[in-house]
């Protein structure tokens, strides 16, 4: 056991080195300082025209609800967690990582958890730069912190289980990035309004269940029909399937054989 | 002893088309030409006892212990694939150090080694270089690099000299050549006769999946009665010698060739051919300057066996 997760270091390591360099890693980084640059266009307008319509709080919520959790998570999870298993067959470059004395699963794990430590840090700093920005003049108001690390843990939980996800379809599916934008936009935006129980077929439901109820009306059709699961329980449901998933993924990956077309 | 590689009645099929069929062979130590044209089947064989497909029908030992999944197995194994893929975005240097992390190296083991695999193909030049940025050959002598970086003793090269100038393929000969010296073991494939030569005499044939002849060129001429043997010599009196040979029911023709002192012999029993000529140098007091058998390389070989 401690092979493989010296295994799963290594090829951590390896990859979180190059996933910072990757020009696709520039890409997700501007995409993710979105928020931060209408966080500051918005401040600024208040500033100029000296009317402040909104608390810096509740612009921050909306944030969350339409851009964070119904875009950029799954964006960001479903491009780097697709590209664990897809990017090495697609660069005919899993010939260095099998004839390597490491096994199957360390590169699947590894991979995985370099990748969802990129994408968490990209969400984090856009994150905690708008949440400053809009809320500068209340910045010694110590509970907004508490909204802000809630609402945070919700996105790196999100990040953690829709990676898992997509790196399980990686490693089977060749149009996984097609599938993702179907289960991401299709399924995951559709099921989640379902009444009774099918809503939890979501994963945003459980994800929905965690955030504290500070949605603004703009915004308020996104939390229409949630039935909340316990939070507790949404969290351990969370990290359940994200184990599944992997589990999944590392089994697929060591039985599959992935044919690198010339 | 136990050979290095034992492979027994080895199959792949893609689909309905066969990769290889039923090969049973064994390789030890030195270097082994696998040889046979694109789609004969050599990359097939060397995933397979790579363990990187799994065969249809068949085992593979290395060392005596199996191969797929066998991940500590790639501690002695050093692979150079024939895809020209990298890790684009990285520099040479970590590409190498990135690579060797996944043997458990410490840091300053890791250092040396990438150190010392980039001297050995002549990149420590360009180690910060950004590997897009590299030609052809500098690609090629990476991927080798990165297969010898961790001192395997099996180095398994899947035509590691395609698309290379002749400096770089001379230099990479020349490692190739190197390491046999060491005692170790490799496997080197090509589609391309003369390269082949250029590294060793032990050769595996391999055409539509099959093995067609494995031994050394000579072992594998011997198999080849029939096939005629082409001799130029260059010598101070060449009609006269040519009269000489002529006497002989193995010699199956002679030609001059215009404007030097060279005739091409062609006979079809090469060992009595060789023993008679010594003699016939020294009865007749011809000088000898050049003996030369162009014909013997894989190329004519391989051409006989496969036209058969």
């Amino acid at each position: 056991m401690k092979y493989l997760w010296d295994s799963v270091w290594d090829v951590f390591h390896f990859f979180f080195s190059l996933g910072r360099r990757a020009r696709k890693a520039k890409v997700f980084y501007l995409i993710s300082f979105l928020p931060v640059v209408l966080a500051g266009i918005f401040k600024f307008s208040q500033i100029f025209t000296g009317e402040p319509h909104f608390e810096g709080i509740y612009i921050f919520s909306n944030m969350i609800m339409g851009f964070y959790l119904q875009f950029l998570i799954l964006i960001l999870a479903l491009f780097y967690g697709t590209s664990v298993c897809s990017e090495e067959l697609e660069g005919k470059t899993l010939t260095y990582l099998t004839t390597r004395p490491v096994p199957k699963p360390a590169i699947i794990l590894g991979k995985y958890v370099a990748y969802t430590a990129l994408v968490i840090l990209m969400v984090v700093f856009g994150f905690v730069f708008s949440f400053l920005i809009l809320n500068v003049n209340d910045l010694l108001n110590f509970s907004l912190y508490k909204i802000l690390l809630r609402n945070m843990a919700v996105l790196v939980l999100g990040l953690i289980c829709y990676t898992a996800f997509f790196t399980l379809i990686g490693t089977f599916l060749k149009r996984s990035i097609m599938f993702g934008l179907i289960f991401s936009f299709g399924w995951e935006n559709v099921i989640q309004y379902f009444p009774g129980s099918t809503q939890r077929f979501a994963i945003v439901h459980y994800l929905k269940s965690l955030l504290p109820a500070q949605v603004s009306e703009g915004f308020a059709f996104l939390l229409f029909r949630l039935e909340p699961t316990p939070p507790w329980l949404a969290v351990l449901i969370l990290f359940l399937i994200t184990g599944v998933f992997l589990t999944v993924a590392c089994l697929i990956f060591s039985w599959q054989e992935y044919i690198l077309q010339d | 002893m136990t050979p290095v590689i034992q492979v027994q009645n080895l199959s792949r099929w893609y689909g309905n088309v066969l990769g290889l069929s039923d090969v049973t062979l064994e390789i030890d130590a030195g270097i082994t030409g696998l040889l046979g044209p694109n789609g004969a089947g050599k990359s097939t064989f060397l995933k397979l006892i790579t363990g990187q497909i799994k065969p249809n029908i068949g085992s593979v030992a290395i060392s005596g212990q199996k191969v797929k999944n066998n991940y500590s197995l790639f501690r002695t194994i050093g692979f150079c694939p024939e895809q020209d893929a990298y890790y684009d975005e990285l520099t040479g240097w970590q590409f190498l150090t990135g690579l060797l992390r996944l043997y458990h190296f410490s840091e300053p083991e890791i250092v040396r080694h990438a150190q010392k695999a980039l001297d050995i193909v002549e990149l420590t030049p360009d180690k910060d270089r950004i590997i897009k940025s590299y030609s052809r050959g500098m690609r090629q002598r990476l991927k080798v690099a990165q297969a010898i970086a961790h001192e395997p003793e099996i180095l398994i090269l899947d035509e590691p000299l395609n698309g290379l100038d002749p400096l770089s393929r001379r230099k990479i000969i020349r490692l190739i050549k190197t390491y046999k010296q060491e005692g170790k073991t490799i496997i080197v494939s090509s589609h391309v006769l003369p390269e082949i030569e250029a590294m060793t005499q032990k050769i595996i044939l391999i055409h539509q999946g099959k093995i067609f002849a494995e031994g050394d060129i000579h072992y594998i001429r011997d198999l080849i009665e029939k096939h005629p043997h082409i001799v130029s010599i260059r010598c101070s009196d060449p009609r006269k010698l040519a009269s000489l040979f002529i006497a002989h029911d193995f010699v199956l023709k002679v030609n001059f060739l215009a404007g030097n002192d060279s005739l091409l012999v062609e006979t079809n029993n090469r060992d009595k051919f060789f023993g008679l000529l010594p003699s016939l140098f020294v009865e007749h007091n011809i000088e000898v300057f050049e003996i030369t058998s162009p014909d013997d390389n894989l190329q004519a070989v391989f051409d006989y066996l496969i036209g058969q």
